[in-house]
């Protein structure tokens, strides 16, 4: 099972990663066929818009919350709970 | 300072004086002096050393005792003693009187000292390590996967502590700017270990975060005991999220350091190892593979069309270039037809001016073998004719020869042959007689005839 297909619970930025080097390895190997280039690169840029959607979640700009409020804002409940105030 | 004179005493009271304190304290230290000397043990705590002297603290459960050593007696011992060590002190009471610009001061002169041993609570936490190892704790924290790039920190610190700064410097150094949970919690009294621990609980308690660092600035071991707190560090030991520890004591670990997931020596590497990924660095590195990605299905697709392209001309290609090899096959074969036609026909002509010459040669072959057999028929007439003529005067001469010695001829001419009974010539007498019977042949026959002498 490749990486690709692994559920967004499963894939984490590290396999995501590995997984991308693993194609450009193979890539570069000049040894895959035309159906499998196409295949590769097109898990490639699924596992590259994962990783720069991870990415962009820790670089929107440090968002920094006291555990008493994220506590407090939980207890409330509702479905804004977990969403943090705008920056 | 001159001596004042003596004031007056407190009215009413029957103590003696008043005396002068600087004369008291004098008596007080010849009295302190005169106490037994001994040794004690306890617990060297919060050692201090100026130019001359050396201070600390001996303790135990019940009691303490404020300690002094001359400078050149502690270093002439060679010894660090860490705070909680358990030593052995000899030595007595002494008493600083102090002066009018200095403070007075009590402390047990020690003489003598020994380290006996790791001070109780160093050694409770060296039993509650061992406890913890053969109770499989130190190790739970060590197999939870630690995200690379976690979206939520927690931080567990003292609010007003360095560490807080530290921690940051360290995410920004990563180029991490994700969301942060502060937990803040008093970090070395006694009421430390509970805050902490229920600090770790409740962000635990929160799904989204995935990484806790527990950070607090350097400090001496005693203040550090709240992170060897046995219900402290069993929470952590089974918390569900790594704990990555910042306990910032460089020489001595402290059991959470034991338990945690990972511990580190400052807050910022702490920081840096709660983010395992340079995110700068990864940006770049992602947008060069995605470049890369691209840049290689392009290629796949781009050569693999020249390919079908240059393939596609090929076969129409390949027909007309048969085709004009065909053309010029038939051209050669027709050419070579021809030729070959007109070699054959001079061939024919050829052979059949040959085969004339042969015909004239053969009859005239002929015609000579014929001359040359009646030659030879009429010359072998002749020569033998000859030869018959000369054979037959031959014959007749021999004939003639023959005749003159035939004995017939001589017995005609009177003559017998006398031959015995078997038919022999007997030529003498003596045979005559020997053999008693002859015939005598005549030129006419026959006649028997029987010897009548005898033998003489």
């Amino acid at each position: 099972m490749t990486a690709g297909e692994e559920t967004p619970e499963q894939l984490t930025y590290e396999r995501a990663s590995a997984r991308i080097e693993e194609i450009i390895r193979r890539l570069d190997s000049g040894d895959a066929g035309l159906r499998e280039t196409l295949e590769l690169v097109a898990e490639g840029r699924r596992l590259v818009e994962f990783c720069a959607g991870e990415l962009e979640a820790v670089g929107k700009g440090l968002e920094e919350l006291r555990l008493e409020e994220l506590v407090a804002r939980l207890e409330r409940g509702g479905a804004d709970a977990p969403e943090p105030p705008p920056a | 300072m001159s001596e004042a004179p003596a004031p007056t005493g407190i009215p009413g009271s029957t103590l003696p004086g008043p005396f002068p304190v600087g004369q008291y304290a004098d008596r007080l230290r010849e009295r302190l002096r005169a106490f037994a000397r001994v040794q004690v043990f306890g617990e060297l705590w919060n050692l201090r050393t100026s130019r001359t002297t050396v201070w600390f603290e001996l303790r135990d459960a019940r009691g303490a005792l404020p300690c002094s050593m001359w400078r050149s007696d502690f270093d002439a011992l060679g010894v660090e003693p860490a705070d909680g060590a358990q030593v052995v002190l000899a030595g007595g009471c002494d008493y600083y009187p102090g002066s009018a610009t200095s403070s007075p001061s009590f402390s047990f002169r020690a003489s003598g000292l020994r380290i006996a041993g790791e001070g109780d609570l160093l050694a409770q936490v060296e039993r509650l390590r061992r406890l913890f190892a053969a109770e499989g704790l130190l190790e739970p924290q060590k197999r939870l996967p630690r995200p690379l790039l976690p979206r939520t920190i927690g931080v567990v610190t003292g609010e007003r502590g360095k560490a807080r700064d530290d921690v940051l410097a360290g995410l920004r150094r990563r180029g991490w700017a994700g969301r942060l949970v502060w937990a803040f919690a008093p970090v070395q009294d006694r009421h430390a270990a509970p805050a902490i621990a229920q600090a770790l609980r409740e962000l635990a308690g929160i799904e989204e975060v995935e990484t806790i660092v527990v950070a607090r600035g350097g400090g001496s071991l005693a203040d550090l005991f709240a992170f060897c707190d046995e219900t402290l560090c069993r929470t952590v030991a089974l918390l569900r999220v790594p704990v990555i520890a910042s306990i910032g004591h460089h020489s001595d670990r402290t059991l959470l350091d034991d338990v945690a997931a990972v511990a580190c020596s400052t807050p910022t590497h702490a920081a840096e190892a709660a983010v395992g990924l340079d995110c700068t660095a990864a940006r770049a590195t992602l947008l060069r593979e995605a470049r890369r990605l691209d840049a290689c299905g392009r290629r796949a697709v781009v050569s693999r069309a020249r390919v079908l392209a240059g393939l596609a001309r090929a076969p129409a290609e390949q027909v007309a270039r048969h085709r004009r090899r065909l053309h010029q096959q038939v051209r050669e074969l027709r050419a070579s037809a021809r030729r070959r036609r007109a070699d054959a026909a001079a061939d024919t002509g050829r052979r059949l001016l040959v085969l004339g010459r042969k015909a004239d040669a053969a009859r005239a072959e002929e015609a000579r073998g014929r001359r040359t057999l009646a030659d030879g028929r009429a010359r072998l007439a002749h020569a033998a004719g000859a030869a018959t003529a000369r054979r037959r005067a031959d014959l007749d001469r021999l004939a003639l020869a023959l005749a003159a010695h035939d004995p017939a001829r001589t017995l005609a001419r009177g003559y017998a042959l006398v031959e015995d009974a078997g038919g022999a010539l007997v030529t003498s007498a003596a045979r005559a007689r020997a053999a008693g019977a002859l015939a005598v042949r005549f030129h006419d026959g026959s006649v028997r005839a029987s010897v009548e002498d005898g033998e003489r």
